[in-house]
């Protein structure tokens, strides 16, 4: 085939060039069937900063594998030392799940395996160094004597700097094992699907059963606008949701709402995502909707928004209705369908109900924290992926630095303290820290 | 104060390049055919050697500046011609004459450290990266590190 073409061609015209992608091809990725339910769990080495004494023990004994000899200069691992506050911290490559160094290899030497450790194949290498240039820690370190490239390859799964820390400041895990709140989460979301929308019918706007009534906040605050009387039975009902919000944050949007289990659903079905306009990105929106229905409910006397209520809809409907109440339901693929633009949109910048929740989550008692000391920054990021809202700072975590999380728009998912391997994001309370010694978040 | 001719007889001396039987190997194996598209004789080491034994004004030349200063040239010279070496005391002599438009310095410690044609490679290859990561390449390797420290610990 490329004989023929080249006879037919002038010799000027012909294209000898051969780069390194005909010579060697990058493998493509493959993903097992299985990591689609279970992510696979790679092992690394954890830096704990508060029990190193900056002996350089791990220097030493990681010199012995690379040159075979004790030469805390060609490690892999490096001690800094921070002489004016007596601090220590050890450089070691992260491995990280998109590795910067791969891309910026020349002669693609780097090479990120099946389970997770970054290598550099010596044989393509060419000690040029800019591995190092492109790593935001500089974890790869060229040894001075012989000019060598040495990387951490976790000693093929048995690291030695890890056995012969004397403080126990190195440690080899795996991540944690069991994502036990994503079930959770999805079994409260179903079940309070198939409660609020099917059994109950009309549960979430409002019910009463003896003495305990619940009420729609969002429905409550248009009902007190339109008929401009205050009921308190009502009043106090739409406090039950409220009340929650303070105690335990937006945990009604991520856990119990029936339509958020439908965006979660479409969300499976539509892995990717359009984007969305920016000029519509404003998570304001949802507070000038919510002024919009009160504001609109005043002048025409009836609950405009409770009309196109996606949640209401839903747990109108059900069943065998008029034409008028089934017809109303075409708004909810109409609003599920924003999903394929970003994940949680009506979420994120349209909700009234949530604008009330974010605004009650103002007194909220929890928080989530992303403690910068613990989380392994550029390297890893899956709680900036997995946000279903996107409220995480990816830059300020590859900046290395705490991002700090509005919890009046966070839904109290806990997707990020699940997927956390190093379980740096946590829940606490608003008046804790983070860890013992870091600042307030 | 020794003047540039003397420099470049050094770096003769200390990379062996009177010895270059202009084999062409280090073209071969060199990583700067895969890097810039505008890859030539003038760029690849043998036209450096080369140019440097004519005695051409080889220090003012921008194509001393490309090298990643890798040991591909040098592992597979039959010679023991060390390329980088000869293109490290070229660079140096170029610093010293003042000639640091084309040599990247450190942001924190004001150490050159990497060459500008280099470091736009690395910048074009970590284009898709997020442009937060462009922020590291400013500053050198070992005061990265002490950022890193600062920051973590």
């Amino acid at each position: 085939m490329m004989k023929q073409e080249t006879t037919q061609k002038p010799m000027a015209e012909q294209d000898f060039s051969l780069n390194l992608e005909d010579l060697r091809p990058r493998p493509k990725e493959k993903k097992h069937l299985s990591e689609y339910f279970m992510p696979r769990r790679h092992s690394f080495i954890i830096f704990h900063p508060d029990r190193c004494t900056g002996c350089g023990a791990c220097e030493m004994i990681c010199s012995t594998r690379n040159v075979e000899k004790v030469a805390p200069v060609s490690a892999s691992v490096k001690v800094v030392r921070d002489q004016k506050e007596g601090k220590n911290f050890s450089i070691l490559c992260q491995h990280c799940r998109k590795p910067l160094c791969l891309p910026a290899c020349p002669t693609r030497a780097i090479e990120k395996g099946d389970d997770g450790i970054v290598r550099i194949d010596k044989l393509f290498c060419t000690e040029c160094g800019l591995c190092t240039m492109a790593c935001p820690a500089a974890a790869p370190i060229k040894d001075p004597g012989s000019q060598e490239i040495h990387k951490c390859d976790l000693c093929e799964g048995d690291p030695l700097c890890v056995k012969h820390c004397p403080e126990n400041a190195l440690t080899f895990t795996r991540g944690k094992a069991v994502r036990w709140i994503k079930g959770l989460r999805w079994t409260s979301q179903l079940i309070s699907f198939l409660l609020l929308v099917m059994v109950f019918v009309g549960t979430f706007c409002y019910f009463r059963t003896g003495s305990v009534s619940f009420a729609c906040p969002t429905g409550t605050l248009q009902n007190i606008a339109s008929s401009g009387t205050i009921v308190l039975v009502g009043v106090s009902s739409a406090l039950a949701l409220l009340i929650l919000t303070v105690l335990a944050g937006r945990l009604f949007c991520g856990w119990v709402c029936p339509f958020g289990f439908v965006l979660d659903v479409v969300d499976k079905i539509t892995p990717r995502k359009i984007g969305w306009p920016s000029f519509l990105k404003s998570r304001m929106t949802k507070y000038g909707v919510l002024a919009g229905a009160v504001g609109g409910s005043y002048a025409l006397g009836f609950q405009v928004f409770c009309t196109v209520c996606p949640i209401g809809t839903l747990c109108r409907s059900y069943g065998v209705q008029s034409f008028f109440r089934s017809a109303e339901l075409a708004i909810v693929p109409v609003l599920a369908s924003l999903e394929i633009a970003q994940r949680r949109s009506w979420c994120r910048y349209f909700c009234p109900v949530g604008a009330v929740l974010g605004l009650t989550a103002l007194l909220r008692m929890i928080k989530i924290v992303i403690g910068a000391k613990k989380c392994k920054k550029f390297s890893c990021i899956q709680c900036a992926e997995v946000c279903p809202v996107g409220i995480i700072d990816a830059d300020k975590l590859r900046e290395g630095l705490s991002p700090k999380i509005p919890m009046t728009e966070c839904i109290m998912c806990m997707r990020c303290v699940d997927r956390c391997p190093y379980s740096a994001a946590k829940i606490r309370f608003r008046w804790q820290r983070a860890t013992p010694g870091e600042g307030r978040i | 104060m020794k003047n540039t001719k003397d420099k470049i007889d050094e770096a003769k001396r200390a990379s062996g390049a009177d010895s270059c039987v202009e084999c062409g190997r280090c073209v071969a194996v060199c990583p700067m055919a895969e890097m810039y598209a505008n890859f030539s004789i003038e760029m690849s080491p043998r036209g450096i050697i080369k140019k440097t034994l004519m005695g051409d004004p080889v220090v003012e030349d921008k194509n001393i500046w490309y090298c990643t200063e890798c040991n591909a040239g040098t592992d597979t010279c039959p010679q023991g011609v060390s390329c980088r070496d000869l293109i490290r005391k070229l660079r140096e002599a170029a610093v010293d004459e003042n000639l640091l438009e084309n040599a990247k310095t450190c942001k924190c410690c004001g150490r050159a450290f990497v060459a500008i044609p280099v470091e736009d490679f690395v910048f074009a290859r970590l284009k898709d990266e997020p442009a937060n990561v462009f922020g590291v390449l400013d500053i050198c390797p070992p005061c990265r590190r002490e950022i890193y420290l600062l920051r973590n610990a």
